[in-house]
């Protein structure tokens, strides 16, 4: 049985985008067939970072009722050197779109969770993806909570910037834990000294301490990643690089939840 | 005669199966009314008869109806007992739960014989 995976954060920024099609990428080449979706209706990136320019449909068709899932499905495997393993379902990037996406309903809204609820049946069973990755949008969005509802784990992307810790800090009290999500931590952009510094003992300690869940990964500031300007999907392009390995962690520590 | 001893022996035991019927309803009818005192009416005053049952709506539950409306979201449709096989919880007060979503208008009911569902009604 497949697991559904959503990338979450309380600010923009934190990396979620970078986390969530790495991860896809890290589990794909280790042999899973994931599916990763682009459920950032207000600000879409996968179309862009993989540069899908057209499509048959976006996954904005799909939570509209106007096709089905597999009418979305992108198999972008010969990305990354690989075969029927990675899969995207872009959101529509155009201001119309957004447009459109943001003035939805709440009986919209509760359709559009049936309809997110039901790619368990339609991707991970019929479909046999062992993975189905979401991208998501900052805060407390429609789209985002309706991912997290429909999520076995939530990783959520955080900075030590005092708002988003304190933001983060909230969220998982007054969101996670309502749902009863299984909720991980991931440290974006912390200074590689202080990393190396605090040990992973002390910043698994500390993220316990202040957040009350544990900690998944910790992924240092990277200016190669800065450099990239978000045109290659990292760790394909980059095998070597530390960031890799720490991807690679995460994706063996998810694996095993 | 055979016939006339089936007919017979049927009877009794339509009868009771009818009464059990009614029992079990008026049984549903008394956990909705024991529900509605605990909570002194607070919930339902304002609501009306059909409200969407969206996420932000779900967020703002009481913990006790949250778990199991979110299991009916995922089952789509399910009895009490379907309901409390996953919460974990006695299907009578599944049932209660259940039948108070339906007061509050998140939830439709419908009767086969004698299972009732619950669903979300998703068509406007």
């Amino acid at each position: 049985m497949g697991k559904i995976v959503a990338v979450h954060s309380y600010k923009g920024g934190t990396g979620k985008t970078l986390l969530s099609t790495n991860l896809a990428v890290t589990l794909a080449k280790k042999g899973k067939k994931v599916c990763l979706l682009d459920l950032d209706f207000r600000a879409p990136s996968l179309a862009t970072l993989l540069n899908i320019e057209k499509t048959q449909h976006w996954l904005n068709d799909y939570l509209n009722g106007i096709c089905e899932i597999d009418k979305v499905l992108i198999d972008l495997s010969d990305r990354i050197a690989s075969k029927e393993k990675f899969f995207v379902c872009p959101a529509n990037p155009s201001v119309e779109a957004i447009r459109d996406m943001s003035s939805k309903d709440r009986k919209w809204e509760m359709r559009a969770l049936g309809r997110i609820l039901s790619l368990r049946n339609s991707l991970l069973n019929d479909k046999g993806f062992d993975y189905i990755v979401f991208d998501t949008s900052p805060g407390l969005q429609y789209s985002s909570i309706n991912a997290i509802v429909a999520a076995d784990i939530v990783i959520v992307a955080t900075t030590f910037d005092s708002s988003d810790v304190e933001g983060t800090r909230r969220m998982l009290r007054e969101l996670y834990d309502l749902f009863e999500k299984k909720t991980e931590i991931v440290l974006n952009k912390v200074l590689y000294v202080d990393s190396v510094r605090a040990g992973k003992d002390k910043l698994q300690a500390m993220v316990k301490n202040i957040y009350e869940v544990p900690l998944l990964g910790v992924i240092p500031c990277f200016c190669e990643i800065s450099r990239a300007e978000g045109k290659i999907i990292f760790v394909h392009e980059k095998p070597d690089h530390p960031f890799t390995k720490i991807l690679d962690e995460i994706a063996n520590k998810i694996d095993k939840l | 005669m055979p016939s006339q001893e089936t007919l017979e022996s049927k009877k009794p035991l339509q009868v009771l199966e009818k009464i059990k019927e009614n029992l079990e309803r008026l049984n549903e009818k008394m956990e909705v009314m024991i529900e509605l005192q605990k909570h002194e009416r607070k919930e339902f005053q304002t609501l009306p008869s059909e409200a969407p049952l969206d996420v932000m709506t779900l967020l703002s539950m009481p913990d006790h109806l949250r778990k199991t409306a979110m299991t009916v979201c995922r089952l789509g449709r399910a009895t009490a007992e379907e309901i409390a096989q996953q919460t974990r919880r006695a299907r009578a007060v599944e049932s209660a739960y259940l039948n108070q979503l339906v007061i509050m208008g998140y939830l439709k009911k419908e009767r086969k014989g004698r299972k009732a569902y619950f669903y979300v009604e998703k068509e406007s």
